[in-house]
C-alpha cells in the first residue's frame, strides 16, 4: 500500500519502524540497552546465590529484576516510549498485559481454589 | 515406512461413513474433471487459487464455510433421527459412531463453519468500508485461507482414512488421552485444529493491522462504520485467544506423542488444568463468533431503516466493553468442576454483567428502526429474526450464569438448547444476513427474494420446533451425548426435534435454490448502481463487483456514514465532476505461496497423524522452502496504468450517470 503515502496520512510508527535519528545515536542506544540488559542478568545470578540479602526476600528481588529486564528491551529495543506516534504501540502492550495477567492470574486463582476443595489423593493421605 | 497406516484404517465394516466419503470422492472428481475439460483449471489457478485479492479470499472462505455447513448440517441430521428412534433401542448408529458425529458436528460448525464465515465476510468488506484497496498482508491473508482451508481437509479425510475423535468438540483429557482413545481420532482434532489455528491467527493479524493502520483520508475511529469496529474487537480477540488454543492442544499433542504427564491421570497430570485453558480460549471465541454478527446487523438494520445507527459511540463503547469481559467469564463453562462459592460467584456475576453491553446494543437497534422507513428485505428479515432469537438465547443464558441453577442445567439437553440459541440465532442468523447483504457487492447481482425469504422463515420456525423441544427435554433431565435412552417422557420431544431438523433442512434447500435461481437470472438482478439497497457505507460507493484495485481515488471521508453524506450532499455534482486526474496505481501480484504452503501443511499434518516421520520431514522442509522463495522474491506489485484505471472507472460512472437520469425522466 506504498500509495498510501500520497496522502500526508498521520500514523504511527509500527514496531521495527526507527524514527529519524543520527546512525550515532541508535548505537548508543543499543549499547545502553545492552550494558543495562546484561546488568541486571549478572545481578538475578548474584542475588540468587548470595548471602547478603535476608532470604525470603530473594525470589521478590528476582521477579523484580526480571519486570526491569522486562522494561530495558520493550524501552531500548523494541523502542516503545510514551510519545503520540506509538499510542497504538502501547495500546497493543497493555492490552496484552491484562490479557496475560487476566488468563494466568485467574487460572492461578482458579487451579488454587480447585486444589483447596478438592486435594488430591496423596494430600488427603497426609492428612489423615 | 507407512507408521501406523494400514489398509484396516478403511472402516469397511461401516458403509455410512463409506458411502458418504464415496459420494463426495465421486463429486470431487467430477467437478475436477469437468474443470480441466472445460480448460477453467488456468483461470482458476491465476485468478482465484493464488489471488491475494481480499475480495476473492473472501468469497472462497464463504465457498469453505458453506460446503463445512452441508457436511456439519448431515451430522446434526443424523444425530436427530438417531435421538427420535433410539428410545429403549439402539437406533441406526452404533455408539462409537454415534459419538464421532457428535464430535464432528461441533469441531465442524465451530471451526470450519462459522469461523471461515465470518472471516471470509470481514475480508471482503472490511477494506471496502474502510475506503482502501487492500488488507495489510495480502500473501499473508492467502496463506491463512489456506491453511483453513487443510484443517477442513484433514477432518474430512478421517472420514474414509481412519475414525475421527469420539471426544466432544473439545476433546475433554482424560478421555483424550493415548490411554482412552488410542487411535488416530484425537489427532486427526487436534493437528486439523493446530493447522487451521495458525491460519486463524493470521487471519486476525491481518485484520486488526488492517483496521488500525490502514484507513482512507478522513476515516477516523469514530467515523468507521460498525462493522469495521467489531471487526478489530473481534480480531483482537483472536490475536488474544487464539494462542491459548495452540498452547493447550500442543500440551495435549505432549502428553499423546512424547510421553508427557500435562492432563493424565496419573504422575502428576492435571486435567482439570486442560478445562481450564480451553475454556479461556472457548469463551471468548464465542465472541469472535457473534462480534462481526453485531456489526453487520447494525449495518443492515441501519441502511434498512433508512436511518444512521442509534447511539453509535455507545454501540463502540459496548463493543469495546465485550471484548475485554469476554475474558473474565471463562470459569462459567465448568462450574460444576469444583473451584468452589467464592470462585463461581465472581464469575457467575462477571457473565451476568457481559449481557449488559449486549443489553444496549439491542435496544440501539430497536431505537434505530424506531420512526425509520423499513424495507423488510431478506437480510432485515435475519436482522429481526436475530434479535427475537438472540434475545431468548441471552436469557436462557442469564439463566445457566447462576451457579445453582447450573448445577442443575450443566451439560443437559437445556445447555445445548442454549448455545445452539445464541449460535445460530446470532453467528448464522448474521452470517446469511450478511450473506445476502453484501452478495450483489462480491458477483454484481442481488439474490432472489422470494427464495431468501422462504429460507429466512424455514429456518427461523424450523429453528424454534427443533430447540424448544431440547429445552424441555433438558428440563426434564435429559444429558446431552445421549445415543440411547430409556425414559419415554423424552421421546416426544426428540420426534419434534426431528420434525423441526426437517424444516431447518427444507431451509437449506431454499438457500441453494436461491442462489441457483439467482445464478439463472442473473441479468434481471444485475445491479448496475453499485448500490443495491441505498446503503451508507463505502463499500457501496465502487461498483459491484469492484474493480481489482477498489477505489480509483482514496475517497475523503467527513462524518460517519460517509457514503450517505456523499449522496445527501453532492449527488449530482459528483457524477457530474470535470474528469479526475488517474493515476498509476499499484496493486500486489498474486502468489501461489498460501496453496504451496497448505499443501505441504496437508502433507506434514497427514503424516503427523499416522506417525509417518519422514514425510513430516518432507513436508516442514517444503513449507520451509515456501517460505524462503517468498521472501527473496523481487517483484511483489505490479502497475495498472492510469489509463486502464481511468477506463474502468469511466465505465463505472457512465452507468451510475444513466441510471440516475433515468431516475430523473421517470
Amino acid at each position: 500500500m506504498s500509495d498510501l503515502t500520497h496522502h500526508p496520512v498521520q500514523h504511527d510508527l509500527a514496531p521495527g519502524e526507527e524514527e529519524i535519528h543520527s546512525v550515532g545515536e541508535r548505537i548508543v542506544g543499543y549499547v545502553v540497552g545492552l550494558g543495562l540488559a546484561l546488568l541486571l542478568t549478572a545481578t538475578s545470578f548474584f542475588i540468587a546465590g548470595t548471602n547478603l540479602v535476608w532470604q525470603p526476600s530473594i525470589p521478590i528481588a528476582i521477579i523484580v529484576l526480571a519486570i526491569a529486564q522486562m522494561g530495558v528491551h520493550l524501552v531500548f529495543f523494541l523502542h516503545i516510549t510514551t510519545g503520540p506516534d506509538n499510542t497504538n504501540n502501547v495500546l497493543a502492550l497493555a492490552f496484552g498485559l491484562l490479557i496475560v495477567f487476566l488468563v494466568v492470574g485467574g487460572s492461578v486463582w482458579i487451579m488454587s481454589h480447585l486444589n483447596e476443595n478438592m486435594p488430591a489423593m496423596d494430600q488427603i493421605m497426609r492428612m489423615q | 515406512m507407512l507408521g501406523k497406516l494400514d489398509w484396516s484404517a478403511i472402516p469397511l465394516e461401516q458403509p455410512i461413513p463409506l458411502i458418504a466419503g464415496g459420494v463426495v470422492l465421486v463429486a470431487i472428481l467430477g467437478v475436477l474433471l469437468w474443470v480441466v475439460v472445460k480448460g477453467y483449471l488456468p483461470y482458476l489457478w491465476a485468478e482465484w487459487i493464488t489471488s491475494v485479492d481480499h475480495k476473492r479470499i473472501g468469497v472462497m472462505y464463504v465457498l469453505l464455510a458453506s460446503v463445512m455447513f452441508l457436511r456439519g448440517g448431515s451430522d446434526a441430521i443424523m444425530m436427530r433421527i438417531q435421538q427420535a428412534i433410539a428410545y429403549q433401542s439402539q437406533g441406526y448408529l452404533p455408539p462409537e459412531h454415534y459419538n464421532q458425529i457428535f464430535s464432528a458436528h461441533g469441531t465442524i460448525m465451530i471451526f470450519f463453519v462459522a469461523m471461515p464465515f465470518v472471516i471470509g465476510l470481514m475480508n471482503l468488506v472490511v477494506p471496502l468500508q474502510l475506503g482502501v484497496r487492500d488488507v495489510a498482508f495480502p500473501t499473508l491473508n492467502s496463506v491463512g485461507f489456506w491453511l483453513t482451508a487443510t484443517g477442513a481437509l484433514l477432518v474430512n479425510l478421517s472420514l474414509v482414512i481412519g475414525e475421527f475423535s469420539r471426544t466432544g468438540w473439545l476433546a475433554f483429557p482424560p478421555l483424550s488421552e493415548l490411554t482412552y482413545s488410542p487411535g488416530v481420532g484425537v489427532d486427526y482434532y487436534a493437528w486439523s485444529l493446530q493447522i487451521s489455528g495458525v491460519g486463524t491467527l493470521v487471519a486476525g493479524i491481518n485484520l486488526v493491522t488492517t483496521v488500525l493502520k490502514i484507513r482512507t483520508k478522513g476515516m477516523s475511529y469514530l467515523r468507521m462504520p460498525m462493522f469495521c469496529w467489531t471487526t478489530l474487537a473481534s480480531n483482537l480477540l483472536i490475536v488474544a485467544a487464539f494462542p491459548i488454543l495452540t498452547a493447550t492442544l500442543a500440551m495435549l499433542l505432549l502428553d499423546r506423542y512424547l510421553g508427557f504427564h500435562f492432563f493424565t491421570n496419573e504422575a502428576g497430570g492435571n486435567l482439570m488444568m486442560f478445562m481450564n485453558l480451553i475454556w479461556a480460549w472457548g469463551h471468548p471465541e464465542v465472541y469472535i463468533l457473534v462480534l462481526p454478527a453485531f456489526g453487520i446487523f447494525s449495518e443492515v438494520v441501519s441502511t434498512f431503516s433508512g436511518k444512521p445507527l442509534f447511539g453509535y459511540r455507545s454501540m463502540v463503547l459496548a463493543t469495546m466493553a465485550i471484548c475485554v469481559i469476554s475474558f473474565m467469564v471463562w470459569l462459567h463453562h465448568f462450574f460444576t468442576m469444583g473451584a468452589g462459592p467464592d470462585v463461581n460467584a465472581i464469575f457467575g456475576i462477571a457473565s451476568m454483567i457481559i449481557a449488559v453491553p449486549t443489553g444496549v446494543k439491542i435496544y440501539n437497534w430497536l431505537f434505530t428502526m424506531y420512526g425509520g422507513r423499513i424495507r423488510f428485505a431478506t437480510p432485515m428479515l435475519w436482522a429481526v429474526g436475530f434479535m427475537v432469537t438472540f434475545i431468548i438465547g441471552g436469557l436462557t443464558g442469564v439463566l445457566v450464569a447462576v451457579p445453582p441453577a447450573d448445577f442443575m442445567l450443566h451439560n443437559s439437553m437445556f445447555l445445548v438448547a442454549h448455545f445452539h440459541n445464541v449460535i445460530i440465532g446470532g453467528v448464522l442468523f448474521g452470517a446469511f444476513a450478511g450473506f445476502t447483504y453484501w452478495f450483489p457487492k462480491a458477483f454484481g447481482f442481488r439474490l432472489d427474494e422470494t427464495w431468501g425469504k422462504a429460507a429466512f422463515w424455514f429456518t427461523f420456525i424450523g429453528f424454534w420446533v427443533t430447540f424448544i423441544p431440547l429445552y424441555a427435554a433438558g428440563m426434564l433431565g435429559m444429558t446431552r451425548r445421549m445415543q440411547h435412552y430409556d425414559v419415554a417422557a423424552w421421546r416426544p420431544w426428540m420426534f419434534w426435534a426431528a420434525i423441526g431438523m426437517a424444516l431447518l433442512s427444507i431451509a437449506v434447500i431454499c438457500q441453494i435454490t436461491q442462489v441457483v435461481v439467482s445464478i439463472r437470472n442473473r441479468d434481471a438482478l444485475r445491479d448496475r448502481t453499485g448500490d443495491p439497497w441505498d446503503g451508507r457505507s463505502l463499500e457501496w460507493a465502487t461498483s459491484s463487483p469492484p474493480p481489482v484495485f477498489n477505489f480509483a481515488f482514496y475517497p475523503d471521508v467527513r462524518g460517519e456514514d460517509a457514503y450517505w453524506a456523499l449522496k445527501q450532499h453532492a449527488k449530482e455534482q459528483q457524477l457530474e465532476h470535470a474528469e479526475p486526474e488517474y493515476q498509476d496505481i499499484e496493486m500486489p501480484r498474486n502468489s501461489p505461496t498460501g496453496f504451496v504452503c497448505a499443501f505441504f501443511a496437508t502433507v506434514t499434518g497427514f503424516a503427523l497423524i499416522w506417525h509417518i516421520w519422514w514425510m513430516v520431514i518432507l513436508g516442514c522442509l517444503g513449507a520451509f522452502a515456501t517460505f524462503v522463495v517468498f521472501a527473496w522474491r523481487d517483484h511483489d506489485e505490479y502497475v495498472i496504468p492510469a489509463a486502464d484505471v481511468a477506463a474502468i472507472d469511466r465505465a463505472n460512472l457512465e452507468e451510475r450517470r444513466n441510471l440516475v437520469s433515468m431516475a430523473g425522466a421517470v
